[in-house]
């Protein structure tokens, strides 16, 4: 009995592995793809990235030596090169408008966003989670009907503006909340104290809004399936408590509503520039939405990269995550 | 309605003591416009802005602006150069005395030897204190200088290209950089960046990228009226008007620059204070000369600077705004005595339409480049259309062509006759008109036409031409200035813009800020502010 | 607010015919939730179409001493926006550019997504692969960072905004497009019909576009209203519909520092962007259960 645990155990784990280092190998060639659509993204824009630190008048001998100095007079190919040549030394070039390495600008403000990203999820996760199971188990009642619209409501409503509304509500009427910014210092000094903290609260709840309504529509219908499937209503034949069979459903619903999960931090990440500008939350859709309003060429690059790639490891670790969980799954 | 003003008044007042609470006495909490840090290592970026907070503050030049009074517009005055003259015989060589005993941030003393340095951080690409960034700012603004000496540790001599008696307006734009300090980080500009040294009333003790920058006083300040009374003075960049305000209100700052109209009512119904004043800025259509402009007529010209409503532009704007009456202000010390009345006046706009052939039913058709953003140009969109409305009800129809900003000023330096700008016959692009050569040269000069230079409109006129060549070449102040207004007084009668309005550059002020004076100025003061 | 998942489609193959539609069809006739929301959106529609004929006021021309009247002012039942221009009637022209960049990006990548996805899934091998890696490059992008990272560098405007958000919808449509159509194909009849020497369009035509198509459809329901939230975001960020055209992202945009002055009038155009997904949302969901989609 022993034995066979071990070995089981043993089995599940080289398997996992297999599979992690098939999907890692996949993932290369959609990392090279990604860098290519990053690369070219800019390339397809129109303006000239110089604009944004050349004095107005500055004249075109001028313009072309800065041009000369940032490489952008090289051809395409040649500049793809060198950008990804630099990048697996950890160089992503410097900013264009600050100067300063875009490294540094990228991961400063990706830390900035994941610290956003999962306040939501702490706040969204265990909420959508607890709406979706009541209206879940409690099926077709009132209950559920309170809950579905909820949750709906959660995904319809566009968050930029629930943002700005929870500012004027907050800040600018009641002056409970801060409106901006991340601590009384910025970034650098970020402190878990209250005087931090209440910086967090109304861009991660404004955030978390859309994730409650999508994992407690998931939580519903797994919910909702599984108590009607035939295996539960064996385990109340065979005399299963209430909270048994409860602790079943959920550990059976537990892998796909992870993947849901573990996506939707994802999409946090990638989806909370529009927040980060209602709040000014120095984050990377701050930062991107700066780079684009002053066409900083490699800025641009980079925090799209970053962020682009990212959410590939959250897939992965998802994918992989949920194959661990649930040795059902058997992928080809 | 009333109750959410009033429910925002008390709230405030109680967000307020708490913010004061939190924040030791003497903190001026400033939110710039900029997206930004300006760059901090001598020469800004970011605009007239960059040089307000990250220039004047941390460094000084050798001639700066007199920021002290909100009365008058502002002249140079000794920074640190004490005297300055040009040579009798040799009107291209100019001797600068420096000011003895001033110190940088870092301890160093300044010397003539530094002025040259930093003119070699600008102009000499292979010196090793050369900074691209720094020279892709200053370069463009000293065109005058061909050479620089030392002679001694407190005299300096600079060589002119050809006779420039704006050579001081130009050098107001110089900030000198500690080369101490330069040697102390390690000969790196980015390590200078994090912590810099200059002469200026203000120290930038911290800085984080895109967030914040603190500056301290410096107390060894060498003009003692100019020490900061402050204890500190934070600099946050909040580009969205909308945060500016909420953050203002919600008592995170103190302090804002250009709130936008509709939010000034919520902060003077809560005791916020708006601060402006006239500066050199103007908003104007600048007029394409080019062959085959209906701009070229003189009746024409005249006739859209007529057609213009400009005190119910007022109204948009929530008053903060001058009715142009000319090229520059009406308060500057160029502005003359035009013959030319720019006033409202659609009669005698539709007469001299008529003249020149056109009425409402046989409309002039024009096109007109506008961008909805851009530095300066307050608020483009609602004021073009009103713009394009006035002119309509005196047969000029105007069709607008959109750009973004970035495409803007690239047409913009492109000029009238590039393809790009789509046949547009006018680009909406403000001024910063401070001095000599950027408020009324570089517009108009035969030898600036674009590509080549900031002439978008191709103008080239011989008498013009002979009056620019005047203010390079007299020396006196106050006949430059005569020079001055006879220029801006044919500006005027030829109308040779379409002269809409200038900006007050306004600026909200929680009721605790104490002691601030706006000078007619793109830069300011702000030693002489307290907080209660 | 980035939705794009594909799960809920385990059978595609649906019983194709005339009783079966006719069935879904009373379905939701009796869901008046569903039907209610359709009333909405189709009221949207067409107010946006005959916009002209309603008597409105222009929506481009407005007057400075009327701005940002409040809701209920005379003249103006909804009020001004801060040019003095009629709200009403700028919510209702404002209807026809948001429905248009909110839903013509998921039609157009319905039939793009779609036909790559059977295209792929029905002839499988190296087609296939190339189809569906192309796609999964595009799909490791979180969709509201593609759909920005395009629009931003292809700078603001109605056919930019298209580009962007078609391009974003395309790789989902086309996955599940993809997985429904291999799973059709390895049905027995479809094996017959190409033995009998059938080429690869006709069958398609005939026997697969029947049995996957609507799946399909109903999966780009579910994405309509993340669109139309989407589309209008781009507005708000000012990368989307330029001014002075009404749109309702872009009117968020520019009546926010009204907000200080009148917060009712500067709510409006987000409750519409609200009202008309919340109904796009539940039409979608009513639309599914009534085709029997397990959600």
């Amino acid at each position: 009995m022993h034995v066979m645990a071990r070995d089981l155990i043993y089995l599940r784990t080289a398997t996992v592995f297999t599979y992690f280092l098939r999907r890692v190998i996949l993932m290369l060639p959609v990392a090279f793809g990604v860098s290519v659509i990053c690369f070219m993204l800019v390339q397809i824009a129109p303006g000239d990235p110089l604009t944004a630190i050349m004095p107005v008048d500055a004249t075109a001998d001028e313009q072309a030596a800065m041009r000369a100095i940032y490489g952008l007079d090289k051809p395409l190919p040649v500049q793809y090169a060198i950008w990804i040549g630099n990048l697996f030394q950890g160089d992503m070039g410097k900013s264009i408008a600050t100067g300063r390495p875009v490294a540094d600008e990228v991961f400063g403000a990706v830390q900035n966003s994941l610290l956003l990203a999962f306040s939501a999820a702490v706040i969204a996760f265990p909420i959508g989670i607890f709406l979706g199971f009541l209206a879940g188990y409690f099926r077709d009642t009132l209950l559920d009907r309170a809950v579905t619209a909820i949750s709906i409501a959660g995904v319809s409503v566009p968050n930029y503006w629930l943002g700005i509304v929870l500012v004027i509500i907050f800040s600018v009427n009641l002056g409970w909340l801060p409106s901006m910014g991340a601590g009384p210092g910025g970034s650098q000094d970020w402190a878990w104290d209250w005087l931090h903290m209440r910086h967090l609260v109304l861009p991660a709840v404004t955030l978390a809004v859309v994730p409650i309504g999508i994992v407690a529509r998931t939580v519903r219908a797994l919910a909702g399936d599984l108590l009607t499937q035939d295996f539960v209503t064996a385990l109340y034949a065979k005399g299963m408590s209430r909270g048994d069979v409860l602790r079943h459903v959920a550990r059976n619903a537990a892998a796909t509503a992870l993947s849901v999960m573990g996506l939707q931090l994802g999409y946090l990440l990638g989806g909370s520039i529009l927040i980060e500008t209602v709040f000014n939350w120095p984050g990377s859709g701050f930062l991107l939405s700066n780079a684009i309003f002053q066409r900083d060429l490699p800025l641009l690059q980079g925090t799209i990269l970053v962020l682009a790639l990212f959410f590939v490891a959250m897939n992965l670790i998802v994918d992989v995550a949920q194959a661990a969980i649930d040795p059902r799954i058997k992928r080809s | 309605m009333k109750h959410f003003k009033k429910g925002v008044a008390t709230l405030l007042v109680a967000a307020s003591l708490c913010a004061q609470g939190a924040w030791a006495q003497g903190t001026l909490r400033v939110g710039m416009t900029a997206a930004d840090i300006p760059l901090t290592t001598g020469q800004t970026d970011q605009g007239g802005e960059g040089m307000r907070f990250m220039g004047y503050t941390v460094y000084d030049s050798l001639i700066e602006w007199d920021l002290t009074s909100a009365d008058k517009p502002s002249a140079l005055i000794p920074g640190l150069a004490t005297a300055w003259s040009v040579d009798d015989a040799d009107k291209t060589k100019w001797t600068f005395t420096l000011r003895e005993g001033v110190t940088y941030h870092d301890g160093s003393p300044f010397t003539a030897a530094d002025v040259v340095w930093n003119f070699d951080k600008l102009l000499d690409e292979t010196s090793e204190q050369y900074d691209s960034r720094q020279a892709a700012q200053g370069k463009s603004r000293i065109p005058a200088v061909a050479s620089y000496t030392a002679i001694d540790d407190y005299t300096l001599e600079i060589i002119t290209k050809t006779p420039d008696a704006t050579l001081p307006y130009q050098l107001a734009w110089i900030l000198i950089s500690s080369p101490a300090q330069f040697e102390a980080v390690g000969k790196d500009w980015e390590a200078f960046a994090a912590s810099p040294s200059g002469t200026g009333p203000w120290k930038l003790e911290t800085f984080v990228p895109r967030e914040r920058a603190e500056l301290v006083p410096n107390t060894a300040y060498w003009d003692e009226t100019r020490i900061p009374k402050l204890d500190k003075m934070v600099l946050i960049p909040l580009p969205e008007p909308n945060a500016r305000a909420a953050a203002l209100l919600s008592g995170q700052v103190d302090w804002i620059e250009a709130p936008a109209p509709d939010t000034i009512p919520a902060m003077t119904g809560n005791g916020f204070v708006i601060s402006s004043n006239a500066y050199p800025h103007n908003w104007t259509w600048h007029l394409s000369r080019t062959e085959g402009s209906p701009w070229n007529d003189i009746r024409v010209r005249q006739a859209a600077n007529l057609a213009v409503d400009r005190e119910g532009m007022s109204a948009l704007l929530g008053g903060l705004m001058i009715p142009a009456k000319g090229f520059l202000p009406p308060s500057s010390q160029w502005f003359g005595t035009p013959t030319f009345d720019v006033r409202y006046d659609p009669e005698a706009a539709k007469a001299l339409l008529a003249e020149a052939g056109y009425s409402l039913e046989n409309p002039l058709k024009v096109k007109a480049l506008i961008s909805p953003s851009g530095s300066g140009q307050m608020l483009p969109l609602p004021m073009n259309e009103y713009l394009q409305q006035n002119l309509a009800q005196v047969g000029i129809d105007v069709e607008f062509v959109v750009v973004e900003w970035n495409q803007m000023i690239n047409l913009w330096r492109a000029g009238a006759e590039d393809p790009s700008v789509e046949g547009a016959m006018s680009i909406n692009f403000t001024y910063f008109i401070q001095d000599p050569f950027t408020g009324l040269i570089r517009h108009l000069s035969c030898d600036l036409i674009a590509p080549n230079g900031t002439n978008w409109g191709h103008y080239c006129d011989p008498e013009m031409q002979g009056l620019f060549d005047q203010i390079k070449n007299t020396f006196d102040a106050e006949e430059q200035d005569a020079v001055m207004r006879a220029t801006h007084e044919k500006y005027v009668n030829d109308a040779l813009f379409l002269m809409v309005t200038h900006d007050v550059a306004p600026r909200a002020l929680a009721p605790n800020v104490k002691g601030f004076v706006q000078a007619q100025n793109w830069y300011q003061n702000f030693s002489s502010i307290t907080m209660e | 607010m980035a939705l794009i998942e594909t799960h809920g489609l385990e059978d595609p193959i649906s019983e194709a015919g005339k009783g079966y539609w006719s069935g879904v069809g009373s379905r939701l006739i009796r869901d008046p939730v569903t039907m209610i929301c359709l009333g909405v959106i189709l009221l949207l529609i067409l107010s946006a179409v005959f916009a002209p004929y309603l008597g409105l006021a222009d929506p481009y021309t407005g007057s400075m001493i009327k701005r940002l009247a409040p809701i209920g002012t005379e003249g103006h039942i909804l009020g001004t926006d801060e040019q003095g221009r009629d709200m009403l009637a700028r919510l209702i022209y404002g209807g026809r550019l948001t429905l248009f960049i909110g839903l013509m990006p998921v039609v157009l990548a319905f039939f793009i997504g779609g036909a790559l996805g059977i295209v792929a899934g029905y002839l499988g091998g190296w087609v296939n692969t190339v189809i569906m890696r192309t796609v999964d490059v595009f799909f490791a992008f979180p969709s509201v960072l593609l759909a920005i990272a395009i629009s931003g560098a292809l700078g603001a405007g109605i056919l930019n905004s298209l580009v962007s958000l078609t391009i974003v919808f395309i790789p989902p449509i086309t996955r599940v497009a993809e997985a429904v159509t291999s799973g059709v194909r390895s049905l027995d009849y479809i094996d017959a019909a190409r033995a009998s020497g059938a080429n690869a369009l006709t069958v398609i035509r005939v026997h697969v576009i029947g049995n996957v198509l609507s799946p399909i459809f109903v999966y780009a329901t579910s994405l309509t209203s993340v669109c139309m939230i989407l589309a209008a975001g781009l507005s708000f960020l000012g990368i989307g519909v330029r001014p002075p055209e009404p749109e309702w992202g872009l009117m968020l945009n520019t009546l926010r520092s009204a907000i200080y002055i009148n917060p009712w009038l500067s709510a409006l155009p987000g409750l519409m962007i609200f009202i008309t997904s919340l109904c796009l949302n539940l039409l979608s969901d009513g639309v599914r259960s009534a085709m029997n989609v397990k959600d």
